[in-house]
């Protein structure tokens, strides 16, 4: 199960990381290409998927598989601007008429429907649809529900049986009003309105998984043709263009087929023949194929930061790593340039860990705590002074490339540095639950985390140390820090839009952390760009939460 | 005969159960496999994890679990824990890859191997025999996915001559549908044929040394028609024998490692990945399905050997 | 699959066990005649010194390692260069593309992704492998020939009891058994009695190999052991006074030792072979040890840049396979010219 979870930008955040002074995430020319382009309408393309989405049901996707296609699909009340870079991070309306109002105590969030909207079957859409998608959402378990069950006033007592419906949210058929209030403040909530399962369907579909047969959406493109695990098709939907939704656009290509291969080594090779169109950006691209893929395709490929953090936590609760020097000793010794070539060029190294593109991210010009070069020679003197030489340590690692080689690299480092470390590869299926279950306890090894959206609230939802629970948990180096808490206690609730007042306590806090040395921060992952040369390359967005847009895609 | 197929019948019916008991067990013993908290996925809190527990019934005592898995096999509403999706299904849209690479390759294997063994029993001790033998173990001794990624990488990547895997329908476009099974089928066949040479090669010389054989040729029977109707005919039974148990381990998901590398996305591939996924139900499914053949399979076998030759006595 | 004894299941040859009985010249012991006719036989005295010399090889990878390539199995070298003909070069580059052989003692068949040396990799892997094979044939034999003996001898309940249960690993889909069970307790690990194994212990992979070969042996020796208990020298043994303990060691498996000589090369060869499959689908030697198989299972990945990842063990491993492979066909040529004992249809479950 690829966990790549996806988000959201709030308002601003463009403007603010530029102001920040970080370095450039990605291009920043806001191709907002309704139509403006002046490439060839219509036609078909292909687009080779390496890994299937895991479900082709909008309430239940929760990877960039099926984020692709259902944010198209499946446009809900707010959306993002189809840009690359920060841009691509801005919160416009989507089904509503604008940005919601929010109340003074930030409770209270108040949003219409726009008038006139179908669903691509031609059923109209209401307003009682939204409350109804959430209810979805929630019962048929939705991974990322927690979102909704923890801050929508009434949502977990429906998730618990104990309501018929949500009574947080009152919604209006005939004026299009909804009314959204939350039990606490949370700034982010207008990104949660932008999760693709928050995307619109009909009242009274069911309540299961849909994946053979999707509901109907409102967006640029339906599903026309699906066969799980084998590929779908999408087809233009013809209504869409008459809403007239302001920066969403509506497409150029007629059909666009995707194929499911599971393996990459062919389907990098179809798109280097162009045999097929889009290699698909969530997939690896095959260190093998690297070489050639730069020597021949080079104006047609390209590796793109996308907000995220590849590290390795240590457990600030269990021998050795509850010693400060032990820890530090890791950040000391890490040689980010290996892992770089580890990664065969696809991660940017870095020490922080809110990454490029984030508000906070401290960026390339504050330095370090523990360097960029790497010196084992003090590291290990570090270790020696720590008395915590000979530890023994289980190092837990993924079995999927290149994860596998990061830990076979980390291993071999500690070893170095005087510990007695052994490796534990597990299986992909089976990593996060069993390294978040308590009975494991790991002491330390691999993690990521990918946005959810652009809010450095969701990266330090992996430092809270209210989110330490038995199973599942996500704060793998069981960080409990009074001063971090305090920060986030203050900064959590900021509103999305205000995100740029607190951009430098961010930024901090954040330091703060590096300093402590509670993981071992190196590298932010960087994915292929990667058509054949029958498609425009230039002229297509690549968004930094929901990756190729494919109403972007226009043939040459 | 009908005693022997109703004590044929109650043995497969409880091979199939014990396997589906054990694959079901296999599974169970795994820590931090409870599919529950996969499912809820990495945000989830410890609540949604019981929540999913319950309505999936992952709380209720392993035995119950296991009969509620069955009933839901045989009533063919099993659902995977992946994707959440038929299980049956799925079976069905990768049957015909199976089948096409089993029938394909089946036979390629029977005519190359009857007609190697022949030839090295026939020049037995000269040239031919000892180069087709060392043929035959280097066959035997490969890896079937080391020879599928050598020749996909010389033939499919190098020189263009084959499709880097897939399967195209043979009911979609047939010339493609053959374009892309060549490939696999000679890879997954050469290990066969190095087996079936072996085995017939042995069992022609076993067979030209019996009396009767010696009989035929002393009542001055042609060498050619001695070979043909006596010897020939008689080592092929344990060939044939041979043969319908692999077809069937064949198109029971047992060629799982020459579906994976040439990605055909056939029975056994998908066993193979819902494995890795820690996904019980169709692993369960497809395991019973391939014992389901095998069993079968040779069953039948039995009963027209029986048929064909009346020393053999059916117990 | 599951063919192995089919000729025996079919039907037709199934008196065949009950010839095998003792059948010797008077004067010369089997064996010895054996070992007469195999010394004759340079072919397989060729690819039997084959593979003993690939066993030397791999026991000295520990000189290799600390004499000739100074670096261990599992030491990283990503960032590091190495000269090769006075020109520096990247072990790995920037790109991850991993050095290729340059015939000197560091690095002489190239490095792997985590910029490891291969040849030293291919060594210790080779250790690991054999040690899965052995330690796998070792299980599969002993249990194979209890199973079979005490099947074969006792008849009725017992042998219906043990017959469904080789029945059941048979039906089952020998990789797909390996693979469930190589995913599970490579996870879990294996307590049995007091022997507790940790899910990377290289004695997982043995012992799942080790037991999903048990009736491929265990049904031929039974079929034996059926007809060798009408024998009248077994009768002897029982008038004599014999208990049924004392029968089966003294009277029985004497006379199937030769089946059993003739398929511990076979098994070996398989055992490899399961391995490497095993591996290949992630379910064999856990990391960072290597083995052949995940060598070859890893470097796959990477043919197109860097064909001596595979290359390299995927040679080492055939050609290990087809030294046991020979000899013990010569082996099973010598101890049994008539070859009762068909067992090609064996070699066929490790890879498919």
């Amino acid at each position: 199960m690829r966990v790549r979870t996806f988000g959201a930008t709030a308002v601003a955040v463009a403007l603010l990381t530029v102001a920040a002074g970080c370095g450039g995430g990605g291009s920043n020319n806001s191709t907002t290409s309704s139509g403006s382009s002046g490439g060839t309408a219509g036609g078909t393309a292909t687009v080779l998927m390496g890994t299937a989405p895991d479900y082709l049901d909008p309430q239940l996707g929760y990877t960039t598989q099926s984020a692709e296609p259902d944010w198209i699909i499946y446009t809900p009340l707010l959306t993002y601007r189809h840009a690359n870079g920060t841009s691509g991070g801005q919160l416009i309306p989507g089904l509503a008429t604008a940005l919601p109002t929010v109340s003074r105590d930030g409770l209270t969030y108040t949003l219409t429907l726009r008038r006139g909207l179908t669903y691509s079957n031609g059923t109209p859409v209401k307003a009682s649809d939204f409350p109804y998608t959430i209810m979805r959402a929630i019962r048929v378990n939705w991974g990322g529900k927690s979102f909704y069950t923890n801050y929508i006033a009434g949502a977990s007592a429906y998730d618990g049986g104990r309501a018929s419906s949500i009574s947080g949210i009152q919604a209006d058929d005939a004026t299009g009003r909804i009314t959204i209030r939350l039990t606490q403040p949370y700034g982010a909530f207008a990104n949660v309105l932008a999760f693709p399962s928050s995307g619109l369907v009909p009242r009274g579909t069911a309540m299961r998984n849909l994946s053979n047969t999707p509901p109907p959406g409102v967006g640029p493109y339906k599903y026309s043709s699906v066969s799980v695990n084998r590929g779908f098709t999408l087809t233009r939907n013809a209504s869409f263009a008459r809403f007239g939704i302001p920066n969403i656009p509506t497409g150029h290509l007629d059909t666009i087929r995707v194929t499911i291969v599971s393996n990459t080594q062919s389907e990098a090779q179809q798109v280097l023949n162009n045999q097929a169109d889009v290699f698909d950006a969530g997939d690896t691209l095959p260190p093998s194929l690297l070489p050639q893929i730069e020597s021949q395709a080079s104006s047609r490929f390209a590796r793109v930061p996308i907000p995220s953090t590849y590290y390795f936590f240590l457990n600030v609760t269990k021998p050795p790593f509850n010693n400060a020097k032990a820890r530090q000793a890791v950040n000391m010794a890490i040689d980010r340039e290996a892992m770089v070539r580890l990664a065969s060029g696809f991660l940017k190294p870095t020490c922080w860990f809110l990454p490029e593109g984030i508000v906070g991210h401290p960026g390339n010009s504050v330095r370090c705590p523990y360097g960029t070069t790497p010196d084992l020679a003090a590291a290990k003197r570090l270790v020696q002074q720590s008395g915590t030489a000979g530890t023994a340590v289980t190092v837990w690692g993924e079995q999927r490339s290149p994860r596998r080689e990061y830990v076979d690299y980390y291993t071999d480092l500690l070893n170095k540095l005087g510990f007695k470390a052994q490796e534990r590869i597990v299986s992909d299926t089976v990593y996060f639950p069993t390294i978040g279950n308590a009975k494991t306890d790991p002491q330390t090894g691999f993690a990521d985390w990918i946005q959810d959206f652009p809010n450095p609230s969701d990266f330090y939802l992996l430092m809270d140390g209210r989110s330490i629970q038995p199973t599942n948990n996500q704060n793998f180096s069981k960080v409990n820090d009074p001063h971090i808490q305090g920060e986030l206690n203050r900064l959590n609730p900021v509103p999305a839009t205000q995100l740029n007042s607190v951009a430098n306590d961010w930024s901090t806090l954040d330091q703060y952390t590096a300093s402590r040395a509670y993981v071992a921060v190196y590298g932010t992952e960087t994915m292929p760009k990667f058509f054949s040369n029958r498609l425009d390359f230039g002229a297509a967005v690549f968004h930094p939460t929901y990756l190729n847009d494919w109403t972007s895609l226009q043939l040459r | 005969m009908t005693r022997f197929v109703v004590r044929r019948l109650i043995s497969m019916v409880l091979v199939l159960f014990a396997i589906s008991v054990l694959t079901f067990l296999i599974f169970q013993v795994i820590p931090n496999g409870d599919p529950a908290q996969r499912m809820a996925g990495r945000l989830s809190t410890p609540e949604t994890v019981a929540a999913i527990r319950r309505t999936w019934g992952f709380d209720q005592p392993i035995w119950q679990q296991y009969l509620t898995t069955m009933k839901k096999i045989f009533s063919g509403e099993v659902i995977s824990y992946t994707q959440q999706v038929n299980v049956l299904d799925q079976i069905k849209q990768d049957l015909p890859a199976t089948l096409s690479l089993a029938i394909g390759a089946g036979i390629i294997w029977l005519v190359l191997g009857v007609l190697f063994g022949l030839l090295s029993a026939i020049r037995a001790g000269r040239f031919t025999d000892r180069a087709l033998t060392v043929l035959a173990l280097v066959g035997v001794s490969t890896p079937v996915f080391l020879l599928g990624a050598v020749a996909l990488y010389f033939l499919a990547f190098r020189v263009q001559l084959f499709p880097n895997g897939g399967y195209v329908p043979l009911t979609s476009d047939p010339p493609q549908w053959l374009y892309h099974m060549i490939l696999p089928w000679l890879v997954l066949s050469v290990l066969f044929i190095g087996i079936y040479s072996r085995v017939l090669r042995s069992n022609l010389l076993d067979t030209m040394n019996e009396d009767y054989v010696r009989t035929a040729r002393a009542k001055g029977i042609s060498e050619r028609r001695v070979l043909l109707r006596h010897v020939l005919r008689n080592s092929l039974i344990p060939i044939v024998s041979l043969w319908s148990l692999d077809f069937a381990a064949v198109i029971g998901g047992g060629a799982i490692l020459t579906e994976s590398v040439f990605n055909l996305h056939g029975v056994g591939q998908y066993a193979a990945e819902s494995i890795a996924q820690l996904d019980v139900p169709p692993v369960m499914v497809v395991v019973m399905f391939g014992a389901f053949f095998v069993v079968v399979l040779s069953a039948v076998t039995d009963v027209i050997f029986a048929l064909l030759d009346p020393r053999i006595r059916l117990t | 699959m599951a063919t192995v004894d089919s000729t025996v299941r079919a039907g037709a040859p199934a008196a065949r066990g009950a010839d095998a009985g003792p059948a010797q010249p008077a004067g010369i012991g089997p064996y010895r005649l054996a070992l007469r006719r195999l010394r004759r036989n340079k072919v397989a005295l060729a690819f039997g010194a084959l593979f003993l010399l690939i066993v030397v090889l791999c026991l000295c990878a520990p000189l290799y390692a600390a004499h000739v390539a100074h670096t261990g199995p599992n030491d990283n070298h990503v960032t590091e260069t190495v000269k090769v003909g006075g020109v520096a070069k990247d072990v790995v580059s920037p790109t991850g593309q991993p050095i290729g052989p340059t015939w000197h003692g560091r690095f002489l068949l190239g490095a792997d992704q985590n910029g490891r040396d291969i040849a030293v990799r291919l060594l210790y892997g080779g250790r690991n492998s054999l040690e899965v094979g052995g330690i796998a044939t070792l299980v599969t034999m002993t249990l194979a020939t209890i199973v079979g003996i005490v099947a074969g001898f006792f008849r009725g309940f017992v042998d219906g009891v043990l017959a469904r249960m080789l029945d059941l690993i048979w039906a089952y889909p020998v990789v797909l058994l390996g693979i469930a069970l190589g995913t599970s307790l490579a996870l879990g690990g294996i307590t049995i009695g007091p022997i507790a194994l940790h899910g990377n212990s290289l004695l997982v992979p043995a012992f799942i190999i080790g037991v999903v070969y048990i009736p491929y042996v265990a049904k031929p020796i039974r079929g034996q052991v059926l007809g060798l208990r009408e024998q009248e020298f077994v009768d002897a043994a029982r008038v004599g006074g014999a208990g049924p303990l004392r029968i089966m060691w003294s009277e029985i498996l004497p006379n199937v030792s030769s089946t059993l000589v003739v398929f511990v090369p076979l098994m070996i060869a398989n055992a490899i072979l399961l391995e490497a499959a095993l591996s290949y689908l992630g379910a064999g030697v856990q990391p960072p040890n290597p083995s052949w198989g995940t060598m070859i299972s890893d470097g796959i990945r990477l043919i197109p840049s860097a064909m001596h990842l595979t290359f390299v063990p995927g040679a080492m491993l055939v050609l290990a396979v087809l030294g046991i492979n020979v000899f013990g066909d010569g082996v099973r040529d010598a101890l049994d010219p008539r070859a009762k004992v068909r067992l090609e249809e064996h070699a066929e479950e490790a890879s498919r």
